[in-house]
């Protein structure tokens, strides 16, 4: 039906990721009046990345307008549709059906390097050959990408690779099963790496490695049923229920398909909270969003609201006489006061761009369709960042060449490469782990220090006992070593050149260690080791990450280091889709000292725990500070942190309250506390009875990030982007940051609240100095006092001001301040928020608030612990699936 | 395809425009640092050539017609021998491609996979005259070829030490001859040069890795991609700087253009046969033998080995062969075989020799074959630069043995393949007959030993207490 595509709604690409009901690449269901549930071409969110084709699904729900969709991209053949409205072929030898659109098909599957083509036949001859094709991707009789055809009683397959060359020969069969005018349900599946399984009926029937690649896949070639696209190789049956997928299935997956439930891994929420279905929605979500929070929500949030308006609500901005007229920007008081530059006051005008899209958006009925404007989320536009390779961190390298190969270079590696720099408040963020020559340089010489410090004997003896140098011993060990060294498949391009490093020492007269030794040296500066590959995304669906990429991504999520070898096993077999297996997995892994070792990590990122090695008080304000108390102070905080995660379970808000520390005598006595500890040594000591002290930001490590003069701005700042994930723009130009000391007659707290009385610094200051008006009565390195150096009396009390929140909470003691962050849901879904951000290594934005939101909510309902974030986590879309690249990025 | 040969000169003017020349100024140099060059008396050298698959001993001619038509302009200056067997150097359970290969030039059972069973011709005849090594500034032992198929070492290095290990790395890229013969590497770290070598060919295979990932079928997205440029970058400056040849000879031609066909690991991935056109193979094989020759003229080098093409080499060959204005054949393996991957190459020739046919690819190969190792033999006769102090050409003046793996390609019978195993040897000044085809009748083990005696060498290969038998008939 031509008016089909009419119909679907225009929207750009990156956008249409989003409320398609059964997002992902599970399956349309469709109920046929048998009241059979048939698992309708699941491949045209998955396989068929054809934009137009996935856009459709979203308005496609209605029942016979699938059939109408499914004929609607097929030319020629006999196939028909039936009366019940499922669409089945029935080829009675003549010409077959052509796909529009295998192109895409025989993309994707090329860059995935697996999948799956599953369907319902019925053979009305067994004497056919040829073998008779049921399916095919192929040009001719002598070119093809696949084809599965029917051989008597078999079914034979062949499959391009670049080891079978053009015509998928030799191709294999099955067992004689095929019986005369019986439906039967087939699934073949390839995984990455070559193991093909034949499912019959939901269970195995073949297993088969076919070798090679299959970048030589020719995209051009027709998907083609019931004959050859050159013709001469009719198959006689009929043909439903077909689906492909640009990976490989489980087992149980295949049951799946067999029964007609369809495959639903994962959780359906969708990727992104955008509303995919109302351009004017998206448009708001997606920009408009963006620019109210870039440009007036600084003045107009619920906390300041100029004028009275907000901003950040429909509530507010709608209700309001005349500011926002939907349909009719002349009439909008916001259009006009932008329009001419009258908005922002004192900050830069829109760009002619904002103002179109703002335009644009009052004319197309201003939608609003979220509670409030978040800063958090969209502060920075959703599509800006494009997905990045990462790289390992120093950190993540010196695990991964330990867990590999059982050899320390921490010391090296530490001193050798750069240290990673802090972005977007952690030092793993994607985008800014850039390269330089000392990093090139650095990875080269410690590939060499591993490998002398490696037994490389023994250690290629895990995977071959054969010890000579003939292509067939090497290029096996080569590629059994691979995904234990670079965590995937081998690659035949990549096999040939570690084999050309192996035949170089050989003909410089080098032994088999030696040749093994510099292979390992190669591997340790592939990609591959070096950074996190994961195979792209095609078109504008999430795709389901492949075995080997979701056991590096749990890995690199609970231990910051590689797979073990239990999970590559599992991935290598597929195994991690069995039911319950990855829970199980991740259960296990969390029980894994790595697991600690990578919170403690988080921790300190958080934090920004590092800061305290370089703390260099000023000798005159503070002539008693011992520089070891600064290690100290560290090391409080990570033990502290340690035992409220790991050993008491605690949830992680009270990380805020929680009332015990881990001191040695100088510290205590540093803060003040008397206490019965030794020297050296740092012990638990409980705080009930000690007022004020109690949670992280009454640590030390925390306390001085105000500086000698105890900033109330640093410390603020700290709790509202930190804690509160609140937003604050940087203060305008040519005003003097300089902290302003406090004198005989005026507290550091006195100084910050006329600067928040201030009419031209309130409008910020008012949302993040109070939040440190609590911490007063700590100086700059942390000690506890009642009185400040001028003798003025100091404070505790004050109020907290939840960004979105339009009045503030008084809290009356430090301990109120604390117990109100703690149980505050801001801060607790903040603590999740940052623990994302730092496995996934980018910052957060509006695409996955609704995933961090159910991630949340999932770990919430658990216990809010470490473990519950992490188990949500790592069972997460984030996790499982890879999110496609922004439409400029391919 | 490049019909000029290369000689220092054009060397020097720069090889495909690609260089600047140097100037020649060995005149100003102190004459100790290339007192080998000084010296009036004609140094002892020796060299092997090996060329792959052979020519099956029914094919080969009583005369330089035929398939040795290319070798008759140099007929005064060899002595073709027939009828070599090298039976003893078969081991059962390894491949005839590679015993026979492994036996030319040692007359031995390989030892292993990775190592000859004993020293080859041109070692013996190094340690013989050379005991306390080759002068300075000589290259001790030199090898390098073109060919393609890697799996094991003895289908393409044909130089050995007595304990069977390689004698020298062998150089198959043209810039790595260059570099061995006119550069030293700077070393970055403590390692000895062999290491730093092999540090680098690591090198070669990450950047060829980070070139797989920024070609135009990467897989990444852009923003990906241009990290991994990046990062190709770096490593390409890392490159400069820690491996950097310092080029100390000022008589050194212009570094050679890079090479166009894929080396290493890279260039016959799974020795399932490689697409070449006679252009790039003559183009390519033309640059490494000028450069050898030159590293000889230059009194650069005075042993080692030079390969034209592995043993059990797979090529499939495209392009139309002339020779001396004549088409001999129009090679075009894989369509000629109606195959592809292995079963299309050239090698399947040899498979399916045919005594009682015409064998007219097979022929046609080791035609072309015989061409490019004239050619190498040229370089070292023709013109002013190869002419030495006692009026005689580097080739006349030096031991140069040409052979190869089999005397027949059908694998079914041990006896046969390695029997009549093609041989062809210079007069080394004066010590061998010359300008004949012989039927020899020996085995290659008496031959070799021969030709050492003749050289003056008193050890011997093979079993040392098995009865030497002369091979009087090719003494001068």
């Amino acid at each position: 039906m031509a008016g089909m595509k009419q119909n679907i709604p225009e929207m750009p690409s990156t956008l249409s990721i989003g409320s398609v009901r059964n997002s992902g690449d599970a399956s349309v269901i469709a109920v046929t009046k048998q009241g059979e549930l048939i698992n309708l071409y699941a491949m045209f969110r998955s396989a068929i990345i054809g934009l137009t084709l996935a856009c459709s699904l979203g308005s496609a729900q209605a029942d016979d307008s699938l059939v109408t969709l499914l004929t609607d991209h097929w030319k020629g053949g006999d196939h028909s549709v039936l009366e019940g409205g499922v669409g089945e072929f029935r080829f009675e030898g003549g010409n077959g059906a052509v796909y529009d659109g295998g192109d895409k098909v025989g993309e994707a599957i090329r860059d995935t390097e697996a999948f799956t083509v599953a369907f319902r036949f019925l053979t009305e001859d067994l004497e056919q050959k040829g073998p008779a094709r049921i399916f095919s991707i192929s040009k001719d009789t002598s070119h093809r990408n696949l084809t599965i055809g029917q051989e008597g009683e078999r079914i034979e397959i062949r499959l391009r690779t670049t080891k079978t060359g053009r015509n998928g020969l030799p191709g294999f069969s099955s067992g004689a099963f095929l019986k005369k005018g019986q439906w039967t349900h087939l699934v073949l599946t390839r995984r990455e790496g070559g193991k093909m399984v034949l499912f019959v009926d939901g269970k195995k029937e073949t297993e088969k490695t076919v070798p090679g690649s299959l970048r030589d896949w020719d995209p051009r070639y027709s998907l083609i049923l019931g004959d050859e696209a050159s013709g001469g190789r009719p198959w006689k049956g009929s043909l439903r229920d077909l689906v492909v997928f640009p990976r490989a299935i489980s087992d149980p997956e295949a049951m799946d398909l067999f029964r007609g439930r369809g495959i639903s891994p994962g959780k359906e929420t969708p990727l992104t909270s955008v509303s995919a279905n109302n351009p004017n929605a998206v448009l708001f979500e997606t920009r408009v969003a963006t620019i109210l929070t870039q440009h007036c929500l600084e003045c107009h949030d619920s906390a300041t609201a100029e004028g009275d308006l907000d901003l950040s609500r429909s509530l507010t901005s709608h209700t309001e006489d005349g500011v926002l007229v939907a349909g009719d920007p002349s009439a909008s008081l916001l259009w006009e006061s932008i329009e001419h530059d009258d908005m922002p006051h004192k900050r830069a005008p829109l760009s002619v761009a904002e103002k179109e899209t703002l335009r644009q958006w009052i004319e197309g009925g201003a939608a609003w369709t979220i509670d409030f404007i978040d800063p958090a989320l969209y502060s920075r536009p959703v599509a800006e960042i494009p997905s990045r390779v990462r790289r390992l961190t120093v950190t993540e390298y010196i695990n991964t060449v330990r867990d590999v190969f059982g050899v320390d270079v921490a010391g090296e590696a530490k001193t050798i490469l750069p240290a990673e720099v802090r972005a977007d408040g952690f030092s793993n963020t994607a985008y800014n782990l850039n390269v330089d020559l000392k990093h090139v340089e650095g990875f080269a010489e410690l590939a060499g220090i591993a490998v002398n410090k490696l037994d490389v004997g023994a250690f290629a003896k895990r995977f071959s006992n054969k010890r000579d140098h003939t292509d067939k011993t090497m290029i096996s060990l080569i590629e059994a070593m691979t995904p234990a060294i670079l965590r995937g498949p081998p690659v035949e391009e990549e096999t040939a050149l570690y084999r050309g490093i192996s035949t170089a020492v050989a003909s410089a007269g080098g032994d088999f260690d030696e040749a093994v030794g510099f292979v390992i040296e190669a591997m340790l500066q592939s990609p591959r080791f070096l950074y996190r590959l994961e195979k792209p995304v095609h078109g504008d669906r999430a795709r389901r990450v492949s075995d080997f990429e979701l056991a590096s991504r749990l890995s690199y999520t609970i231990w910051g280091s590689a797979p073990d070898r239990e999970l590559l096993k599992l991935a290598d077999e597929g195994g991690l889709d069995r039911e319950g297996e990855l829970e199980r997995q991740v259960a296990r892994m969390l029980k894994d000292p790595e697991a600690v070792s990578q919170s403690l990590e988080f921790c300190s990122e958080w934090l920004n725990l590092d800061r305290l090695s370089f703390l260099q008080p000023n000798r005159e304000h503070f002539p008693d500070w011992d520089p070891a108390l600064a290690a100290h102070m560290k090391e409080e905080t990570l033990r502290f942190f340690e035992a409220a995660v790991w050993e008491e379970e605690r949830p992680l808000g009270e990380l805020l309250n929680a009332r015990f520390s881990f001191l040695n005598r100088d510290l205590a006595t540093h803060y003040g506390i008397e206490a019965e500890i030794g020297e050296g040594e740092l012990v638990k000591v409980e705080l009930a009875d000690v007022p004020g002290r109690g949670g992280l930001l009454t640590q030390g490590s925390l306390l001085t990030i105000g500086g000698d003069e105890a900033s109330m701005v640093s410390r603020g700042l700290f709790v509202l982007n930190d804690l509160l994930r609140g937003v604050i723009k940087d203060p305008p130009p040519c005003v003097d940051t300089t902290p302003v000391p406090g004198s005989a007659n005026q507290t550091r707290r006195d100084i910050a609240m006329e600067r928040v009385a201030n009419r031209s610094c309130g409008g910020c200051h008012a949302k993040f100095e109070p939040l440190a008006y609590g911490l007063e009565k700590f100086d700059g390195l942390g000690s506890y006092m009642s009185r400040d150096e001028h003798g003025n009396v100091l404070r505790e009390d004050g109020e907290v001001l939840f960004p979105g929140e339009a009045a503030p909470v008084a809290f009356d003691s430090i301990e109120g301040l604390m117990d109100l962050l703690a149980e505050s849901d801001r801060v607790k879904e903040t603590i999740t928020w940052k623990i994302v951000q730092f496995a996934l290594g980018r910052p957060l934005n509006a695409s996955d608030a609704a995933a961090v939101a159910q991630i949340h909510e999932e770990a919430t309902q658990q216990g809010g612990r470490y473990r519950d974030v992490m188990a949500a986590l790592a069972t997460s879309r984030l996790i499982l699936y890879a999110a496609p690249a922004p439409a400029n990025d391919n | 395809m490049k019909t000029t040969p290369l000689s220092r000169r054009t060397l020097l003017r720069g090889l495909g425009g690609v260089a600047v020349g140097l100037p020649l100024m060995e005149e100003m140099l102190p004459s100790s640092l290339y007192a080998a060059k000084a010296a009036p008396e004609i140094p002892t050298r020796a060299f092997n050539v090996f060329f792959g698959l052979g020519i099956p001993a029914p094919v080969q001619p009583d005369d330089f017609s035929d398939v040795l038509e290319p070798l008759a302009p140099l007929k005064d200056q060899l002595l073709i021998l027939r009828q070599v067997n090298q039976i003893r150097c078969d081991r059962s359970g390894m491949n005839a491609h590679f015993d026979g290969a492994s036996g030319a030039f040692t007359a031995t059972p390989p030892d292993g996979e990775a190592r000859a069973g004993g020293a080859s011709l041109d070692q013996l005849v190094k340690r013989a005259h050379y005991p306390k090594g080759t002068p300075e500034g000589i290259v001790p032992t030199l090898v390098s070829g073109t060919f393609f198929r890697r799996s094991r070492v003895g289908r393409y290095v044909h130089s050995y030490n007595p304990d069977g290990t390689v004698a020298a790395t062998i150089q198959e890229r043209p810039r790595d001859l260059f570099e061995r013969v006119f550069g030293r590497v700077e070393l970055s770290g403590d390692g000895d040069e062999r290491e730093e070598r092999l540090k680098r060919s690591v090198l070669d295979s990450v950047m060829e890795q980070y070139h797989l990932y920024t070609g135009a079928n990467s897989p990444l997205g852009s923003a990906s991609k241009e990290r991994f440029k990046d990062h190709l970058d770096r490593i390409r400056e890392y490159e400069q700087r820690s491996f950097a040849v310092k080029v100390d000879d000022p008589r050194a031609p212009a570094l050679p253009p890079p090479s166009r066909l894929k080396h290493g690991g890279a260039a016959d991935p799974g020795g399932e046969g490689i697409d070449i056109t006679l252009e790039e193979l003559t183009e390519a094989w033309r640059i490494m033998a000028d450069l050898y020759a030159l590293s000889i003229q230059m009194d650069r080098t005075r042993f080692g080995s030079l390969t034209f093409l592995a043993a059990g080499e797979r090529i499939r060959l495209k392009g139309d062969y002339h020779y001396n204005g004549r088409l001999i054949h129009r090679f075009d393996d894989a369509s000629q075989l109606k195959a592809s991957g292995s079963k299309g190459c050239s090698h399947e020739w040899w498979h399916k020799f045919n005594e009682e046919k015409t064998n007219e690819q097979l022929r046609a190969h080791a035609h072309m074959k015989m061409r490019e190792v004239a050619y190498f033999l040229q370089r070292l006769h023709e013109g002013e630069d190869c002419r030495e102090a006692n009026g005689k050409s580097i080739l006349e003046n030096t031991m140069i043995t040409i052979s190869t793996e089999s005397g027949d390609g059908r694998h079914n019978d041990v006896k046969r393949e390695l029997s009549g195993v093609f041989h062809a040897i210079t007069g080394a000044n004066g010590r061998f007959k010359t300008g004949q085809v012989l039927d020899a009748n020996t085995e290659g083990l008496d031959l070799y030993n021969t030709m050492l005696s003749g050289m003056g060498v008193k050890e011997k290969l093979g079993p040392q207490d098995r009865r030497h038998e002369n091979l009087d008939s090719i003494m001068a």
